[in-house]
C-alpha cells in the first residue's frame, strides 16, 4: 500500500517529523526555518509544498495540530508528533540510513561504509 | 491502512467547505506574520520586512490550491462542484426541472413497466434444467395451416425416434374428477408419457415417476401429485405415498410427488399426473409433445429432421397423415405464444413514448441553453474550457435523467401493477404473476435513464459548449435576434408530433376493431343466459344410456324450476374455446374429390338448444325430446352449411353419411346399401341461423349439429345452457344445486353468464385498445407540451417584434393568427409524416387480435383532427399571451 512518493516529498516529510521529534510542538514557519538552518541554508523550503505536506502527514495520523500562541505572542497553528509519528521517524530514519549506505557503496566502492 | 485513513479523510475533505478554506488562510497569515516579526528583529524596516516575507511565501493562492487538492480528491471535487452547481441551477428553474423530470419519469416509467412484464413472461428462463434445449413439437395441418395442432399417440411415438432429440415426452391436458371426499372436485391434471418428467429434467421430490409398463392399458392405476395438491390434501405427509386416491371414479395408488412450483401446462398449474395410455389410432390427436434437443442441435435442424420424419409417416399412412407435418418451437416461445406479439408491440409503443419524452426534454434543454447563452459566454470569457462547460451541461442532464429515472421507477411499478391487473383478468398470460421489480428491472431503468440522459444531454451540450463570445454578449443586450423558432427544436417538435400521431392511429385502429366486434351480432341472444361447464367422468358415463339419464335428470329438473325459461346441453358453446370439425359424405352425391369428404364444423346439442340460445330456426325444426336413441338419426345444419352443401335447394330431408370410424352418432341408423356398410346415415331436419362460433371476427363456418341423445361419442365435456326469466346471476346457485342433485359425482367446473363470455371474446381488442389508447394519450400530451414550450419560447423571443407590430397598428387577432400559424405548421408537417408512417405500420396490429382493419382512412382522419386540436390548444395559449403584449413595455425591454 506504500505510495511511491517522489524523493523530495518523502525527504521533506522525514525532515518535518525529525524536526518535531527534536524540538517538540512547532508551527509551520518554525519548521521551515529549522530545516533551512539545519541544512546550513543549503535548502530553501517551498511553502507551496510545506503546508500540503503537513496536511498529508496529519491525514496519515503521524502528526496532530492545534492552534496556540507563539513565543512572541502570535497566534499560530502548532504541530506535534503523535505516537504513530514517533514510530514512523524511527522507521524512516532506518530506511534512509539503509538507502544512503547502499548508494554510498555505489559511489565509493571499496571504502568502508561510513 | 494509513493510505486508507488518508483517503477517507480526503473523501470527507470534499465536503469540508469554507471553514477549512478559512483555516489555511489563517495559517498562511500567521506564517507571514511570524516571518515579518523575524525580519524586523533582524533589523529590517517594517515595509522591507513585509515585502521580503511575501516574496519568500510565494503565491498564496497557488499554495491554497495545492493545499485544497491535498485536502480533497481533485477529480471528485470537480464532479462535486458540477453536481452542486447543477442542482442549484435546476432548483432555480423549478418549472423547467419539474417538467423535464415528470416527462422523463413518464417515459422511463412506462418502459420499466412493460419491461418488468416482458421480463417475467418472456425473458426469465423456464424453471427446468437446460431449458433452452426444450422445444414444443406441434402437429401441423398443411391443409388448414394450423401450426399448433395436437398429435396422435402413434405419431408421437414415431416422432420420438428422430435423432436430433435426446428425449421426447407427451402430455394431454384436461381435467380430472377427484371423488371420495364430499362433492366431486374437478382439478386440472395431465396424462403424461413415462418420459415426460425425464424430458423436462425434473424428478419427483418424493417417490417415483411412471414406468414404461404403466402406459399399457390395464396396468395398475398410479398417480403422481403436484406439491400443491399434496400439501392441501395430505398436509405434506410422506405417508401419502402408497395411499389410494379416487380419480375419475377409479382407485389410483399415489406413487410420487413433484417438487414445489413444478408445472408443465402454461396457464393453470396442474394438480395431478396419471400415465398416458397407449392409443393406437392415428385419427385423433390429443397430445402436446415436448422434446429435449441434443446439445448443439438447433431448432431449425430439428425442424428439418421432423419434416423428413413426418413426410415418411405421411407416405406410410396417407389416409390419416397426408396433411400432418410438425412444427418445432422453443418451449418458452410456445408457452408465451398468445401474448408475444402483444408484448412486442407494447415494447415498440412505449419506446416511442420514451423517444417523445426525450425529444421533449432535449427541446426544453435547448431552449434553456439559448437562454443561458450569456451565462455560458461569461464563464467561457473567464477561462472555462469548452470541455469543462460541456461537462457541466452533461452533468445537469445526467442529474435530470437520474431524478427522472428515480421517479420513473415509482411510475413504473404502479403502471406494472395496473398492466398485470388488466392483462391477467382479461386473458391468460403465463407467468405474469412473476412480475416484480427485481435487479434486472432496476438495472434496466438505470441504464435507460442514463442513456436518455446522454441522448438528450449531448445535443444541447455540444451546441452550447462553444458559444461565440462576442455574439452571445451582444445578443444578450438585444432581444430581437433569433426571432424564428430554432431549426433543431422545430425538427424535434415535428418528430414528436409525428410519433404521437402514429400511436394515436394505432389506438384508433384498435378501438375501431373493438367497436366493430362489439356491434357484431354473435347469432344468439347473450342476455339472460347462463352457461355451466360440466364434465362427465369417463368410465361412469361411457355408455350412451348413462349420459342420457343424466341429461334427462338435469333438464327435467331445470324445466320445472321457476325463473328458468328453457335449458339444454351442448358440447361446444360458441365463443367458449371449444370447436371440432367433421368429414362426411352426402348421400346420392359424389365426394368433392375421390377419397375426400366434405368438411364442416361439428357440434352435439340436446333438445331445445336453439330455443335456449335464441338461435333462429330458418327452416324445418330443431331437436325435440322425441329425438332419442332408437328414433331415426337427425341433424340440424346452419345456414352457411345449407348454402355451401345444398346450394339452390332445401337441405331438409337430405341425408349425410358419417364414416363409422369417427364413431359419432349411431342412433337407429339406416344402413346405406351403396356405400360402406359401416357408415351412419343422418337426415337433415332443420336449418338454423349462423353463429359466430370461433370468434366474433371469424366468419361463421358451416356447422352440423348431431343430437346429444343419439351420439355414441363418449363426450366428457358438456355445457349446460340455461335461459332465465330474470337476472341470470340470481340463478347460478340454483343451477349448481340442480346439477349436484342429479349426480353429485359430476363436477361443475365453472358457471358464467353468456354476457361475460361475450365480453371475454372481445377482451384482446379491448385490452390492447385501452393500453395503446393510454400510451397514445400520454404521447399526445407530451407532444402538446413540447409544442407549447417551443411556441412560448418563440413568442418570448419575439416580444419586441410583437410590440412594434402592435404599435404600428396590427390587430391583436392578427398576432394570434401569426403565432397560431407557426405552431400549427409544425404540427401539420408532423401529422403528414405521422400518417405516412401509420399507413406503413398499423398492419402490425393484425397480429394482436383478429378483425383488425389497418390503414382505415376514417380512423386516420379522426386522429389527425384530434392531434391538430391538441396542437391548436398548445399554440393558442402562448398566442393569446403574445397578443396581450403591451407595446410600451415590449419596446422598453431594451
Amino acid at each position: 500500500m506504500a505510495e511511491k512518493a517522489d524523493v523530495w516529498q518523502g525527504t521533506l516529510a522525514l525532515m518535518i517529523l525529525k524536526t518535531l521529534e527534536t524540538l517538540g510542538p512547532l508551527h509551520g514557519y518554525g519548521i521551515a526555518r529549522r530545516i533551512e538552518q539545519t541544512s546550513a541554508n543549503h535548502l530553501s523550503v517551498n511553502y507551496g509544498t510545506l503546508y500540503p505536506s503537513l496536511l498529508k502527514l496529519e491525514q496519515e495520523g503521524y502528526i496532530a495540530s492545534e492552534w496556540g500562541v507563539s513565543e512572541n505572542n502570535r497566534k499560530a497553528k502548532f504541530y506535534r508528533l503523535t505516537r504513530a509519528g514517533r514510530k514512523q521517524v524511527e522507521k524512516e530514519a532506518r530506511e534512509w540510513e539503509r538507502t544512503t549506505a547502499i548508494v554510498a557503496r555505489f559511489l565509493w566502492p571499496g571504502e568502508p561504509s561510513r | 491502512m494509513r493510505a486508507l485513513r488518508a483517503f477517507a479523510l480526503r473523501l470527507g475533505g470534499l465536503f469540508a467547505g469554507s471553514r477549512r478554506d478559512r483555516e489555511i488562510a489563517d495559517e498562511l497569515a500567521s506564517h507571514l506574520q511570524l516571518h515579518i516579526d523575524d525580519n524586523i528583529r533582524a533589523g529590517m524596516s517594517p515595509d522591507a520586512a513585509r515585502r521580503d516575507a511575501l516574496i519568500a511565501l510565494g503565491g498564496v493562492e497557488a499554495t491554497k490550491e495545492r493545499y485544497r487538492d491535498q485536502r480533497g480528491l481533485p477529480m471528485l471535487d470537480t464532479l462535486r462542484q458540477d453536481l452542486v452547481y447543477a442542482a442549484r441551477v435546476l432548483r432555480r428553474n423549478p418549472g423547467f426541472t419539474c417538467t423535464a423530470i415528470l416527462t422523463l419519469a413518464l417515459g422511463v416509467g412506462v418502459n420499466t413497466a412493460i419491461f418488468s412484464v416482458v421480463d417475467a413472461v418472456l425473458l426469465r428462463p423456464l424453471p427446468f434444467p437446460a431449458a433452452d434445449r426444450l422445444v414444443m413439437i406441434f402437429a401441423t395441418n398443411i391443409k388448414s395451416g394450423d401450426t399448433t395442432d395436437v398429435a396422435s399417440h402413434p405419431d408421437y411415438l414415431d416422432w420420438s425416434k428422430a435423432r436430433g432429440f435426446e428425449r421426447m415426452g407427451a402430455f394431454a391436458g384436461g381435467g380430472m374428477t377427484v371423488t371420495g371426499t364430499g362433492d366431486a372436485e374437478f382439478v386440472s391434471g395431465l396424462r403424461v408419457s413415462p418420459t415426460l418428467f425425464d424430458t423436462v429434467g425434473v424428478n419427483p421430490a418424493l417417490g417415483r415417476g411412471f414406468t414404461l409398463d404403466e402406459q399399457n392399458p390395464g396396468a395398475p392405476r398410479v398417480v403422481v401429485l403436484s406439491d400443491g395438491f399434496w400439501k392441501r390434501q395430505y398436509g405434506g405427509a410422506a405417508g401419502a405415498i402408497g395411499r389410494e386416491l379416487r380419480v375419475n371414479d377409479a382407485p389410483y395408488t399415489i406413487v410420487g410427488v413433484m417438487p414445489p412450483g413444478f408445472h408443465v401446462s402454461s396457464n393453470a398449474a396442474e394438480q395431478l399426473y396419471i400415465p398416458l395410455t397407449i392409443d393406437p389410432s392415428r385419427n385423433h390427436g390429443f397430445l402436446r409433445v415436448i422434446g429435449r434437443l441434443r446439445p448443439g442441435v438447433t431448432t431449425a435442424e430439428a425442424q428439418a429432421e421432423m419434416q423428413v420424419v413426418t413426410g415418411q409417416i405421411a407416405r406410410a399412412f396417407p389416409k390419416s397423415n397426408e396433411n400432418v407435418r410438425a412444427t418445432v418451437i422453443p418451449l418458452l416461445d410456445a408457452m408465451a405464444a398468445t401474448v408475444r406479439t402483444g408484448l412486442f408491440i407494447l415494447i415498440g409503443v412505449v419506446a416511442l413514448v420514451l423517444l417523445i419524452a426525450c425529444t421533449n426534454v432535449a427541446s426544453l434543454t435547448l431552449a434553456r441553453g439559448a437562454a443561458r447563452q450569456r451565462e455560458l459566454a461569461v464563464r467561457a470569457a473567464l477561462g472555462a474550457g469548452r470541455g469543462r462547460i460541456a461537462r457541466q451541461l452533461l452533468t445537469e442532464s445526467l442529474l435530470l435523467a437520474l431524478a427522472g429515472g428515480g421517479v420513473g421507477l415509482v411510475v413504473g411499478s404502479w403502471t406494472a401493477r395496473g398492466l398485470v391487473a388488466i392483462l391477467s383478468t382479461s386473458f391468460p398470460v403465463p407467468r405474469i404473476d412473476g412480475t416484480h421489480t427485481d435487479a434486472w428491472v432496476l438495472g434496466f431503468t438505470l441504464v435507460l435513464a442514463l442513456a436518455t440522459g446522454v441522448i438528450f444531454g449531448v445535443v444541447p451540450a455540444l451546441s452550447s459548449a462553444s458559444p461565440d463570445l462576442t455574439d452571445a454578449m451582444r445578443e444578450a443586450s438585444r432581444s430581437t435576434t433569433g426571432a424564428r423558432a430554432p431549426r433543431l427544436r422545430s425538427g424535434l417538435v415535428i418528430l414528436e408530433t409525428a410519433l404521437a400521431l402514429v400511436l394515436l392511429a394505432g389506438a384508433g385502429v384498435l378501438l375501431k376493431t373493438f367497436a366493430t366486434l362489439r356491434s357484431t351480432p354473435p347469432g344468439f341472444q347473450s342476455d339472460h343466459l347462463l352457461a355451466a361447464d360440466l364434465r362427465l367422468p369417463q368410465p361412469r358415463f361411457a355408455l350412451q344410456a348413462d349420459r342420457e339419464r343424466f341429461y334427462d335428470a338435469v333438464l327435467s329438473r331445470l324445466r320445472g324450476t321457476p325463473g328458468v325459461r328453457s335449458a339444454a346441453f351442448v358440447a361446444d358453446l360458441p365463443l367458449n374455446g371449444g370447436s371440432d370439425g367433421l368429414g362426411f359424405h352426402i348421400v346420392g352425391r359424389p365426394d368433392p374429390a375421390p377419397g375426400k369428404s366434405f368438411e364442416a364444423g361439428f357440434n352435439v346439442a340436446s333438445a331445445d338448444y336453439f330455443r335456449t340460445m335464441e338461435i333462429p330456426v330458418r327452416a324445418g325444426r330443431e331437436f325435440t325430446d322425441a329425438d332419442r336413441a332408437g328414433t331415426p338419426g337427425v341433424i340440424v345444419v346452419n345456414e352457411t352449411a345449407a348454402k355451401r352443401f345444398w346450394p339452390g335447394q332445401s337441405p331438409l330431408g337430405q341425408r349425410i353419411a358419417l364414416p363409422r370410424e369417427t364413431r359419432v352418432p349411431t342412433a337407429n341408423h339406416e344402413r346405406d346399401g351403396d356405400s360402406d356398410a359401416d357408415a351412419v346415415i343422418l337426415t337433415v331436419v332443420g336449418v338454423t341461423g349462423d353463429v359466430r362460433h370461433e370468434g366474433l371476427a371469424v366468419p361463421p363456418r358451416p356447422e352440423i349439429f348431431v343430437n346429444a341423445m343419439q351420439s355414441e361419442l363418449p363426450w366428457p365435456w358438456s355445457v349446460l345452457a340455461v335461459r332465465t326469466v330474470a337476472d341470470p346471476e340470481s340463478l347460478i346457485a340454483t343451477v349448481k344445486e340442480t346439477a349436484r342433485a342429479a349426480d353429485r359425482n359430476v363436477p361443475l367446473i365453472r358457471i358464467n353468464t353468456m354476457d361475460r363470455i361475450l365480453t371475454r371474446a372481445t377482451a384482446a381488442p379491448r385490452v390492447y385498445a385501452t393500453l395503446l389508447g393510454a400510451f397514445a394519450s400520454l404521447a399526445l400530451a407530451l407532444a402538446a407540451v413540447g409544442l407549447y414550450g417551443l411556441v412560448s419560447y418563440t413568442v418570448s423571443q419575439r416580444t419586441h417584434e410583437m410590440g412594434i407590430r402592435l404599435a404600428l397598428g396590427a390587430e391583436r387577432t392578427e398576432i394570434v393568427q401569426l403565432v397560431l400559424r407557426g405552431g400549427l405548421a409544425l404540427a401539420g408537417i408532423g401529422a403528414v409524416i405521422g400518417v405516412a408512417v401509420a399507413f406503413a405500420t398499423t398492419r402490425l396490429l393484425s397480429g394482436l387480435t383478429a378483425g383488425v382493419q389497418p390503414s382505415d382512412p376514417l380512423t386516420f382522419a379522426i386522429v389527425t383532427v384530434v392531434l391538430m386540436a391538441a396542437a391548436m390548444i398548445a399554440s393558442y395559449l402562448p398566442a393569446r399571451r403574445a397578443a396581450r403584449v403591451d407595446p410600451m413595455t415590449a419596446l422598453r425591454t431594451e
